[in-house]
């Protein structure tokens, strides 16, 4: 037996162990200021923590200008909106999060509707017109996103194209139109059609989608990618997949659609944010949302991401029609968060899932 | 025989600390007021428990068969290249099962890269990789080392004698490791079809993004608008786990268990005109699981830098991934060591007495493997987050290492058992009579003889940790990033180059340190 080889084998190993341990304690250094902040709110906090369902690369670097602007440290943890809410509702009044930036405004409903959103300044809802604010002022929508038929111009002649999402269901569509039922977007389009057309009209349309047999992708960008490479000639996504695709390889074949305004399919789904009831940084949390809906931050989400910024005055991102002939004045959004539990068992129902 | 106190303590401890996932979607099914015989009797649920079965059950065979064949190969044979192989054999289980799916449909998906490749030959009608195809093929290829790595840690302390008695009686080298070899390694595959097993049934990357409708993605369908039923789904998923493994653990039972002690290099055998063909299989299941999906990220990140697009800078890029790629390390190295010795007692008292307190623990330990991430990280922050003291360690290092540990002690706990059945109790036993304590033996008789097992099984914790996600995301001190959170960030932001970069930094790195922990000290053996 090698008893010696083991001994090695031991002290190399507590010697790459120790090494790690080493470098986790001298790299707690850093982000141990930061982790207790929140907590010491009462008399005006120099730092908030922030939960963030979008994107690192663009919210980091709005966040630190606010903090250049502010001199408030920010906190930032990024995961999915989904998850994230998950989190704050386990986390309940414990939890360290002083702000939620929330892809789509279901999550946000849900946690509104548990009372774990605080209100909001009406100098702040106020910033953004009526339809894109919750009701309660519970959170604020910061930018917008437009339902398009993204499609491939190889494959479809543009004027083949249906000018309501209601017309897919034809039989001339079989297996012709990509959809993500599990995306947060569908199942808050499909939300919005229930408030809009009533459950019976919701279930026959999804029916009529599942009939067609609408092959299935996990999420918006798998569609724009099946569309791109010519898999499905065209799928139901939001505006902006497309035109970042087309940054990447500008070569592709792929086109948004845009339906006709007031059409339920071309649904505007805002992006929000939101202050947690359980914060002890409030003032400073709302600081942080008021900065979002400035006019330098608007024009960055729109310049960066093709988002509709909600700032009114603020330009639409290059080569979008205007959003004001896609306005929401009929659908309450602020509803979304309690519909889905229904929309997501209608889609269940419906068959649409493959 | 009765087993000592303190390995009985020990083991209690550990159980209960497992079982915080457990409790946790128990008691949010209580807490929901879930309608459990509604949703247990319901087609919605029958139809993808069925999916995840099967799934479970044709990765684990597939793997089985593909890992003892490597494991065999490489560490008992001639074959060219079998040094480097060896290191290369366990790497593709570094890869996220989204990245490997992700890998695949740019590779074979209508309009893929394949198909620019072959069309110009006049092959364009591939395989439609969706659904259980490509999640059979996807899992299968990215968890076979879970079988793998136990074989090959078995395989390489085994004793030449019994092999050389039967040679010498004229039996034929595939009889030899059919009747000799085989009984000896059995424990060790099933060690690990059994995690492969779980880890399919608990994936939701694969299943989600090829589409292949199984009880784990639709508790993340429902994590958020449909509670009641993600946590009456998450309990099914956590009852079938430990069922199978309590089946698994009784099929154990009644084997014969082997001991050998070794007292030479195992035997060599010369696969004669076998050597090119078994080389060739090799080349294809390596050249799918870990070349494939390299080259694909090889080409994107390579598509990024040319010249004439500005998306991402060698430089910059990479020097961004160094502190990721120490925190993965990090992250690695100090939950496969925890987990290694927090499992022991529990593998001894398993191993070694017929206790129902090592049984319950043991199901515990395994069944956590089974829930899908997010819930493991959920049951973390319900605990901790209102519990004194532990409260002020939340969002630190040292819980997420722990939500790592209950993730994944399991792999370490299935490789401990087998190398506590290679540890012979006469051994102890007579150098118990020569008055050694119980303390020496253990540090100069059985942590030797248990080492490679316990390596193999500290390379697989190490591995998975290095990929881990929803954990991570939701536990992870503020700014600790690591490689997998970068591969994520980057396909969030649609940054392909990115994500390629790092995703290729991420093999890299496992690649190094599987090599330096696991396989350097193996080849002593």
């Amino acid at each position: 037996m090698t008893t010696s080889l083991t001994k090695s084998t031991v002290r190399f190993l507590a010697a790459l162990l120790a090494l790690a341990l080493l470098a986790t304690a001298c790299g707690d250094d850093d982000s141990g200021a930061a982790d207790d902040g929140g907590g010491d709110g009462s008399e005006g906090a120099s730092s908030i923590t922030v939960y963030s369902g979008r994107d690192q690369d663009l919210i980091e670097p709005l966040l630190d200008a606010f903090t250049e602007e502010t001199g408030i440290e920010v906190t930032a943890r990024y995961e999915g909106s989904a998850d994230l809410a998950l989190l704050i509702q386990t986390e309940g009044d414990n939890s360290p999060a002083d702000v939620f930036i929330s892809q789509s405004p279901g999550a946000l409903g849900l946690l509104a509707g548990e009372g774990r959103l605080a209100p909001l300044d009406s100098s702040l809802t106020g910033l953004v017109d009526d339809g894109f604010a919750a009701s309660d002022d519970t959170w604020v929508g910061i930018t917008g996103r437009v339902r398009v038929i993204v499609y491939n111009s190889e494959l479809v002649d543009p004027a083949d194209l249906p000018s309501s999402v209601l017309e897919l269901t034809d039989p001339v569509y079989d297996g012709r139109v990509g959809v993500a039922p599990d995306n947060g977007s569908f199942q808050d389009f499909v939300t919005a059609m229930r408030s809009e057309l009533g459950d019976d009209a919701t279930r026959e349309w999804l029916e009529g989608m599942a009939a067609n047999n609408s092959p299935n992708y996990p999420k918006n960008s798998a569609i724009v990618e099946a569309v791109g490479r010519g898999e499905i000639p065209m799928g139901l996504v939001n505006h902006y997949y497309n035109l970042r695709a087309l940054e990447a390889d500008s070569s592709l074949p792929s086109v948004n659609h845009f339906l006709d305004s007031g059409d339920l399919g071309s649904l505007v789904i805002v992006t929000g944010g939101a202050v947690l009831e359980s914060s002890d940084a409030k003032t400073e949390a709302e600081q942080l949302l008021a900065f979002l809906l400035s006019e330098n931050a608007q024009a960055t989400f729109a310049a960066e991401t093709q988002e509709y910024p909600l700032l009114p005055g603020v330009a639409a991102p290059e080569g979008l029609p205007p959003l004001d002939g896609y306005a929401t004045d009929t659908i309450e959004l602020s509803a979304l968060g309690e519909g889905l539990t229904g929309t997501i068992e209608l889609i269940r129902e419906s068959g649409l899932v493959q | 025989m009765r087993p000592p106190v303190g390995l009985l303590f020990l083991a209690v401890l550990t159980g209960v600390v497992f079982l915080g996932p457990f409790a946790y979607v128990v008691s949010r099914n209580l807490d929901l007021g879930t309608d459990l015989g509604t949703i247990i009797w319901s087609a919605d649920t029958w139809e993808p428990l069925r999916r995840s079965l099967w799934l479970g059950t044709s990765v684990a065979a597939a793997s089985m068969v593909i890992g003892t064949g490597l494991a065999w190969l490489t560490i008992r044979t001639d074959l060219p290249g079998r040094r480097l192989l060896r290191v290369l054999s366990p790497l593709p289980l570094v890869f996220p099962s989204f990245v490997g799916a992700t890998a695949l449909i740019a590779a074979f998906a209508t309009g893929g890269l394949v198909e620019e490749i072959l069309s110009p030959i006049g092959i364009d009608d591939l395989p439609d990789m969706t659904g259980f195809r490509g999640a059979w093929v996807v899992l299968t290829l990215f968890t076979y080392p879970y079988v793998y790595l136990p074989v090959a840690a078995r395989l390489a302390s085994l004793s030449p004698s019994l092999e050389e008695s039967a040679r010498i009686l004229g039996r034929s080298p595939w009889g030899v490791f059919r009747t000799v070899v085989l009984p000896q390694i059995s424990g060790a595959i099933w060690a690990g079809a059994l995690l492969v097993f779980l880890y399919t049934i608990s994936d939701w990357g694969a299943v989600n993004l090829l589409r292949y409708d199984t009880l784990t993605r639709d508790i993340y369908s429902d994590r958020l608008f449909d509670q009641p039923r993600a946590m009456g789904l998450s309990l099914v998923l956590g009852v079938v786990a430990l069922a199978v493994v309590g089946a698994e653990r009784a099929l154990h039972r009644r084997r014969q268990r082997i001991e050998v002690v070794r007292t030479r290099d195992a035997l060599t055998v010369p696969l004669g005109r076998w050597k090119w063909p078994a080389l060739l299989g090799v080349v294809v299941v390596l050249g799918n699981a870990l070349v494939g999906p390299v080259a694909v990220f090889g080409f994107w990140a390579w598509r990024g830098l040319r010249a004439d697009s500005d998306t991402i800078g060698l430089g910059t890029d990479l020097g961004e991934l160094v502190e990721p790629a120490v925190h993965t390390a990090q992250a690695g190295l100090i939950t496969a060591a925890i987990a290694v010795a927090v499992v022991l007692p529990v593998a001894w008292l398993t191993a070694r007495y017929r206790s129902k307190v090592g049984g319950t623990a043991n199901s515990m330990v395994v069944a956590g493997f089974a829930l899908p991430g997010v819930v493991i990280a959920l049951s973390i922050v319900f605990w901790a987050i209102d519990a004194p003291i532990i409260q002020r360690w939340y969002q630190t290092f040292p819980l997420l290492i722990l939500a790592y540990v209950l993730h994944f002690g399991a792999q370490a706990t299935r490789a401990a058992q087998v190398a506590v059945g290679a540890v012979p109790a006469r051994l102890g036993d007579a150098a118990a009579t020569l008055g050694a304590g119980r303390i020496r033996r253990l540090f100069t008789i059985e942590l030797p003889l248990m080492t490679p097992g316990l390596l193999a099984g500290a390379g697989l914790v190490m591995l998975s940790t290095m990929k881990e996600l929803p954990a991570t995301k939701l536990l992870a001190p503020a700014g600790f990033e690591t490689l997998a959170t970068e591969i994520w960030s980057a396909g969030e932001s649609g940054a392909l180059a990115q994500g390629a970069l790092a995703s290729l930094a991420l093999v890299a790195v496992s690649a190094v340190l599987t090599w330096a922990v696991v396989l350097r000290r193996l080849e002593h053996y």
